[in-house]
């Protein structure tokens, strides 16, 4: 029997009960990104069961949901997945302004798609980062980091903040783009394909995160379906599934965009995806900066106190990590009766007991970080 | 008279190479200058804490570079994001293996009091570190700023070695 | 699918009748203009008795229902205005079923949640799935009783339920019969208390 077979059974294959034991991974441990416990049952350096314990972050960001009026929960949509803290915000004004009937202005909109890919962007970077982390290199994390502050520079400019933007309004945004902001992003778009080539060969290329990576962790498409697995994981084996293809919201059908897929629905092809949706979201910014019409950027009308009509309203949006959607269940009143997040880590992080059943260790790990979790996002 | 004369010339001879200082003074600037940190970041304050480590804050400048995942071999814990009522118990273990000297920095609003999830019949958040622990420095913010957390470690080595040795940044 | 005769399209699904006259059937979906396609009634969530006075048929053009092969009552729904395509109302023991059948066409499981309608003395279990390759967003949902809320389990069907029905069950106390393993997901371990119900003081 391969060994990956042998470690699904309880007995070994002479017969002898194997011995195994229960370690922990977490709540504090470096390659976890966040409080993730994993109660492991191991087989030596051989996974037989790994389990994750969540509910170390746990924000209760439904409960405030129904405690905060809509302008008020605009906030704690940032800090649900704080690296892709835009696009979280898209996904709860979006839902308001679809219920509200709210007409955002077309200029709100194009800059919503510019800040979103920036922050895509920022958000790949940090990934990237942590992952080499996680398989040993330490290098590619300053570098990351040192592209994400020309990121984070633009952003501040116009939102006043570094991580967690509340930039988007219901029905538009709070402060229009300026001159420094354009110029500054055309110079950046510049400067970083040069800089995704030079990824490319200084670590995707490289021989050894190769070998770590090429054929570790398969997801089947199948599997992928039966957990609701999105976002880079389900185009990592082969199905091209991107809400802004699929189901297009805010101004993305206007743009030119490949959505990248890789087959092989290992590690490896999990990690492409990324680095090419960093070029295609450059290709975004371009796009929308070329194309940014003149008006306004808050719709007229907004009322002072919103209450929407009643019954449930969803959206959903493309943010780095996948499918995140909102749900408001609304009574007519200025507090929603319910607010449903699906975060997209959790799905992606509920197929790991099934696809790490007989992985070594380390590699276990590699297939942690190809899935990009951020805790926060799982707990809310 | 001339015993002392001479020892108090020597001292002022050999100053060019030799320096005496009381010990304690030696061990507040070996230990202010060399702040190991746990890595600790919980939520969102993490990512302002990598940023600070990153190259263009340099943490490494401060010599507080070294985040040590072990905590018997860390002496400084930022506690860096919101600590649940789940968390507390591991949050309380780290702090208790960490060995002495050992200081807290609270980097973040969640850390120094709840931050924006303290809500009427919240039941999960802890409201501030400082409930579970003493707290040497607070940094707040949501996030703050990585210039926060370096301003933070400024303060803790202020405490430290009694002088603030750094000049504080005027705003322009 | 045997045709019934073609009733007024029913825009809501079919509470108990609340006990208290002022409280209104569950907050009404909006502008579902149901299709002229039959409608199985869901007979074992209703008391028998017909459903409190029909709303006159809407001027709104039908919504095509993308579901109408499937032996469930899936409706159209205006996606510019609520965000899904069809949804469908059964009764608690239809869940599993509509679970595979939408298994078989394709579609992905998005995420389980409760809403909890005190007024009412009802729980709402709400199933969202999603289709990976095309623009179809379904909703099921279901009404259980607050008072003893149990529903069997569709983690068979899609194991990714199993999170999502844990984390239900912590926040509304919803048992979901033949789940492997219903403890505290996000709560602490040793948790007795459901935070989202609308009952809820400090644990």
């Amino acid at each position: 029997m391969l060994v990956k077979d042998q470690l699904k059974t309880e007995v070994s294959a002479d017969g002898a009960p194997r011995e195994t034991f229960v370690i922990n991974l977490g709540p504090q441990h470096p390659a976890t990104h966040g409080v993730l416990r994993v109660k492991m049952t191991m087989d030596g350096e051989y996974i037989v069961r790994a389990e994750p314990v969540c509910g170390y972050i746990h924000r209760m960001q439904e409960k405030m949901g129904e405690n905060r009026t809509y302008a008020q929960f605009l906030p704690n949509t940032s800090r649900i997945d704080y690296l892709s803290a835009m696009t979280y915000t898209h996904g709860f004004v979006g839902a308001v302004e679809r219920a509200a009937k709210l007409q955002v202005p077309l200029r709100a909109e194009y800059i919503r798609v510019i800040t979103s890919e920036l922050n895509r962007i920022s958000s790949h970077l940090v990934w990237w980062g942590a992952f080499l982390l996680d398989l040993g290199g330490f290098t590619p994390l300053l570098y990351a980091f040192d592209d994400r502050e020309k990121i984070l520079d633009l952003l501040e400019g116009i939102t006043g903040s570094r991580l967690t933007y509340s930039y988007f309004r219901i029905g538009g945004l709070y402060n229009d783009i300026d001159d420094t902001f354009i110029n500054g992003t055309r110079a950046f778009v510049a400067q970083m394909r040069p800089r995704l080539k030079m990824y490319r060969s200084l670590v995707t290329d490289n021989i050894i995160l190769r070998k770590r990576l090429i054929e570790i962790g398969p997801i089947s498409k199948e599997m992928c379906r039966k957990y609701g697995a999105t976002g880079p994981v389900i185009r990592g084996s082969g199905v091209a599934y991107d809400v802004r293809r699929v189901e297009p919201y805010s101004v993305y059908s206007e743009f030119d965009f490949v959505v990248p897929t890789f087959e092989e629905g290992d590690s490896m092809a999990r990690y492409l995806v990324r680095m090419e949706e960093m070029a295609q979201s450059l290709r975004i910014i371009e796009q929308a900066l070329d194309k940014l019409p003149a008006g306004p950027v808050m719709a007229e009308k907004v009322p002072r106190v919103l209450k929407l009509p009643a019954g449930d309203y969803c959206y959903a949006v493309e943010a780095a990590r996948g499918r995140f959607a909102v749900r408001i269940v609304s009574d007519n009143k200025e507090i929603p009766y319910r607010i449903k997040l699906r975060t997209p880590s959790l799905s992606n992080l509920s197929l790991f007991e099934e696809a790490s059943a007989g992985m070594l260790l380390p590699d276990a790990l590699a297939l942690m970080g190809s899935l990009d979790l951020v805790i926060p996002d799982i707990d809310r | 008279m001339e015993a002392q004369n001479d020892s108090a010339q020597a001292l002022k001879d050999c100053a060019p190479y030799v320096r005496f200082a009381k010990l304690d003074e030696l061990l507040a600037l070996g230990r202010a200058n060399s702040l190991w940190p746990l890595t600790f970041g919980l939520a969102c304050c993490a990512i302002e804490m990598m940023a600070a480590g990153a190259s263009r804050f340099d943490l490494a400048r401060f010599g507080a570079e070294v985040f040590r995942p072990s905590p018997r071999q860390a002496d400084l814990m930022i506690i860096a994001g919101t600590v649940n009522k789940k968390m507390a118990a591991a949050v309380k273990t780290l702090y208790d293996q960490m060995p002495e000297p050992k200081w807290v920095i609270a980097m973040g609003n969640c850390a120094i009091s709840g931050g924006p999830f303290v809500f009427p019949g919240q039941y999960a958040v802890i409201e501030g570190v400082d409930k579970l622990f003493p707290v040497d420095v607070y940094i707040p913010g949501c996030p703050p700023r990585p210039e926060a957390l370096i301003e933070g470690l400024l303060k803790l080595e202020e405490k430290l070695t009694g002088k603030r040795r750094w000049p504080i940044v005027k705003a322009e | 699918m045997n045709p019934t005769t073609p009733q007024p399209p029913d825009s809501s699904p079919q509470p108990v009748p609340a006990p208290a006259p002022a409280a209104p059937a569950a907050p009404k979906v909006a502008a579902t203009a149901g299709p002229q396609a039959p409608v199985i009634s869901n007979q074992s969530s209703v008391t028998g008795k017909p459903a409190a006075a029909p709303a006159p048929p809407q001027p709104a053009p039908a919504l095509p229902n993308p579901l109408a092969h499937l032996s469930l009552p899936f409706r159209g729904v205006d996606y510019a205005a609520k965000g899904y395509h069809a949804e469908a109302t059964v009764a608690p023991d239809q869940v599993v079923f509509a679970a595979e059948q939408l298994d078989k066409e394709g579609l992905s499981l998005d995420t389980i949640t409760g809403v909890d309608w005190m007024a009412e003395g009802q729980m709402e279990v709400v199933y969202d799935y999603f289709h990976p390759a095309k623009a179809l967003r379904v909703v099921v949902r279901t009404r259980i009783p607050r008072d003893n809320p149990e529903i069997a389990t569709i983690q068979k069907v899609f194991p990714g339920a199993n999170w999502h029905e844990r984390e239900t069950h912590d926040f509304f106390g919803i048992r979901f019969l033949g789940h492997p393993n219903l403890t505290p997901f996000l709560l602490p371990e040793d948790a007795t208390y459901h935070p989202l119900r609308k009952d809820f003081t400090q644990c």
